[in-house]
């Protein structure tokens, strides 16, 4: 009987982590003879994968479904000092953040610092889980975080330590929807996806077109100066807003395939160059109308700006709440930290006014979620030109109504990524 | 029996093969096998990374043979496999058109200048591959400096948008990326032809052209080969020089779409399956170069 509880507990164990399907679960308790008594219990797991399961069973989190993420340990207790000397490891994109920041904050704690960087989030995700790295903190975004919960590769998060987030940070992201109560992260920056573009190049008058997606499909003047980011979500999510189709974490073949289909319409369109450098290229002109993230054109303004070009040439256009990609980055502590203290600490500096606001406009360009950065407000000091305050986000951009792109099934995933192969192959 | 010096161990001059063949098991092979596990394998629930299937009992073939089906007419990768192969074989075609007259110069006529115009082939070397064709980026932008030559001389005054999706630019790249790894093994090759064999041809009443062409041309062939066969592997591969001097998905590479799949998301056995059959259409080519060297060497061996 033992070896039939074990082979029950190893079949259900291998459905909730997703190795095998509910269908192959079925199956294997039938041959152990647990098939019928077992089947209220494997229904509710089938309402859950209805649901939308994501690794480890945690459900996949979207604005309008907030998921708890499970502690797999306690956090440290309150009240402990910091740890001090040793390295302190920054894992990160590259010229994510600001080396003076981190350089500062090891000077705070009397640690060495240094900044590990990755090019793209499957390999932060890839060399954590490898331990080819060994992090202190680490960027993460909430589409990776169930991943990341589900493979102890981050660990829970103390409040205490982290007093500026609620302090410091919009309200509307104290408890988002992807780590309710911010058990495990704290956010770090927030963009847009919307449209860049030269009004010097671009006469159309893009906000006040009925359909300001479908400029890429009339873009046949600009042809060979336009671009789309080069990611299978927004490349197809582009396509999918331009017919009106909101749904942008969807799993329906035919609603990429459709997405595919307008996508790969553009090619004799406009030719458009599939990248992320649009930071670049838009300043400096080689690129007219470009998809674009809110924080690259801003980030652009502020350090590929030819001398003798002035930024309002640039224009930026994001859609109203719900009707456009809305994304942010976070931080989380690495599991493998032996400084989880500090790495509280950091969790706590990177959320600090001054800090967050010189990353922001001394550095990278994207905009940190603190109450003390307003639109308004940059543009009065000058810090953006008046006709890029549309890519500056408020508090009121996060709710339920928000659309964000997050995890997806793997067999949502594979959809998507096959479907993008296909567009980028130019057949 | 082979003959051996009586001072040495007989081992001694296989040991020489060793740091080689060390080498070949841990940089080729074990990698190789790798990405083999990698197309019959799986991936992690959890993590979405690659699961090798080591154990060839473990193999689950599906992906290879979905993979293999698109190359197919009409398939997934039918088009970029096309395009890549037109690619690669005007890139090379254009390379041995401009290589072999250097290659040729330089071992038959360059005397005091050889170790200088070496020194230049081998120049481009000193710079990046990355960096080059990013200098390629500014010279063609189109603002750049060959675009306002052009339309100052006259030569072409709208002159075409280089950097937008033009497969020209992408061909050209390929080209002035490449030609140097062919130019170099091909001047050995030329180098290593008995020149008293061109004396003879002309003795007995060749023509110059006569003896090129009955005589050095076809001796060097197995140094053509080579040197295609050395730009031709890696050029079948590559995804940076379309990403960097077009970006436009109408002249994506094969090497794109392996960069695609590998580079993250839950399907790197479709990465793997696409490097799998692209070796194998490259294992083709070289193996009609080691049959022709092979011959070769037999022809003379014989004579």
């Amino acid at each position: 009987m033992q070896n039939h509880d074990a082979g029950v507990s190893g079949i259900l164990e291998a459905l909730r982590t997703g190795r095998i399907s509910r269908r192959q679960a079925f199956k294997a308790l039938a041959a152990v003879g647990f098939g019928g008594a077992l089947a209220p219990a494997l229904s509710r797991l089938a309402a859950a994968e209805d649901a939308l399961m994501g690794p480890g069973g945690i459900p996949l989190a979207r604005p309008d479904k907030p998921v708890t993420l499970p502690l797999w340990e306690d956090p440290i207790k309150s009240g402990m000092e910091p740890e001090t000397d040793g390295t302190f490891t920054v894992f990160n994109y590259a010229d994510y953040i600001d080396k003076a920041l981190v350089d500062e904050f090891g000077k705070q704690h009397k640690v060495k610092t240094q900044i590990t960087t990755f090019d793209s989030m499957d390999q932060c995700i890839t060399r954590l889980a490898t331990h080819a790295v060994r992090a202190d903190v680490t960027n993460i975004t909430p589409d990776r975080l169930a991943q990341a919960v589900a493979g102890k590769l981050i660990k829970p998060v103390n409040p205490d330590y982290v007093p500026n987030l609620k302090k410091n940070v919009w309200p509307s992201l104290h408890s988002p929807f992807y780590d309710q109560e911010s058990r495990y992260t704290v956010p770090y920056t927030v963009y847009t996806t919307g449209i860049g573009w030269r009004n010097d190049k671009v006469k159309e008058d893009i906000p006040n077109l009925s359909n300001p997606w479908s400029i890429f499909w009339n873009s046949q003047a600009y042809k060979g100066y336009v671009g789309v980011l080069d990611d299978s979500r927004e490349a197809l999510v582009l396509a999918m807003l331009y017919r009106g189709n909101y749904d942008i974490n969807t799993e329906d073949p035919a609603a990429i395939d459709k997405a595919l289909e307008d996508l790969k319409a553009l090619i004799p369109i406009c030719n458009p160059k599939v990248n992320i450098t649009e930071y670049q290229t838009l300043p400096e002109g080689t690129s007219w109308l470009h998809q674009c993230w809110s924080g690259d054109l801003l980030g652009g303004v502020f350090s590929y700006m030819p001398e003798d070009t002035d930024p309002s040439v640039l224009s930026y256009w994001s859609a109203p709440i719900g009707k456009g990609p809305i994304q942010n980055d976070c931080w989380a502590i690495s599991a493998t930290t032996k400084k989880p203290v500090l790495a509280h600490m950091w969790l706590n500096y990177i959320v600090d006014n001054t800090v967050a606001t010189d990353n922001f406009l001394n550095f990278n360009g994207y905009q940190p979620p603190m109450n003390s950065i307003t639109p308004e407000q940059l543009v009065a000091q000058g810090r953006i030109p008046a006709n890029l305050k549309t890519a500056v986000m408020t508090a009121a951009d996060f709710g339920p109504g928000a659309l964000q792109e997050m995890t997806l099934t793997p067999k949502g995933q594979a959809l998507w990524q096959s479907a993008y192969a296909k567009f980028v192959s130019g057949a | 029996m082979r003959e051996h010096s009586g001072i040495y161990p007989r081992w001694l001059w296989q040991a020489f093969a060793l740091p080689g063949v060390v080498w070949l098991i841990l940089l080729f092979l074990v990698p190789f096998y790798a990405v083999i596990g990698v197309a019959f394998g799986g991936v992690d629930p959890i993590f979405m990374i690659p699961v090798p299937a080591w154990n060839p009992l473990d193999w689950n073939a599906e992906s290879v043979i979905r993979t293999l089906l698109g190359f197919l007419p009409g398939g997934d990768y039918w088009v970029v496999f096309l395009r890549t192969t037109v690619y690669v074989a005007l890139a090379l075609a254009i390379c041995l058109l401009v290589g072999y007259p250097v290659a040729y110069y330089i071992s038959r006529h360059a005397r005091r200048t050889k170790s200088v115009l070496l020194a230049l082939l081998v120049l481009p070397f000193w710079v990046s591959y990355l960096m080059r064709m990013l200098a390629w980026v500014n010279l063609f932008a189109p603002g750049g400096y060959v675009n306002d030559f052009l339309a100052w001389s006259h030569i072409l005054p709208d002159p075409p948008d280089w950097l937008n999706g033009n497969p020209v630019s992408v061909i050209l790249a390929l080209v002035y990326g490449y030609i140097p790894y062919l130019i170099l093994p091909l001047l050995a090759a030329l180098d290593r032809i008995d020149k008293s064999l061109l004396e003879a041809a002309r003795d007995l009443g060749a023509s110059p052209s006569s003896a090129f062409l009955h005589v050095t041309l076809p001796l060097s062939m197995t140094g053509v080969l080579g040197a295609s066969v050395i730009i031709a592997l890696p050029m079948f591969g590559d995804y940076y020089t379309p990403n960097i001097i077009s970006g436009s998905p109408t002249t994506s590479m094969l090497g794109n779409q392996i960069d695609l799949f590998f580079h993250g998301g839950p399907q790197p056995s479709i990465g793997a399956s696409l490097t799998l059959i692209l070796s194998l259409f490259l294992a083709v080519l070289m193996t009609y170069y080691m049959y022709s060297v092979a011959r070769a060497t037999r022809e003379v061996r014989d004579e």
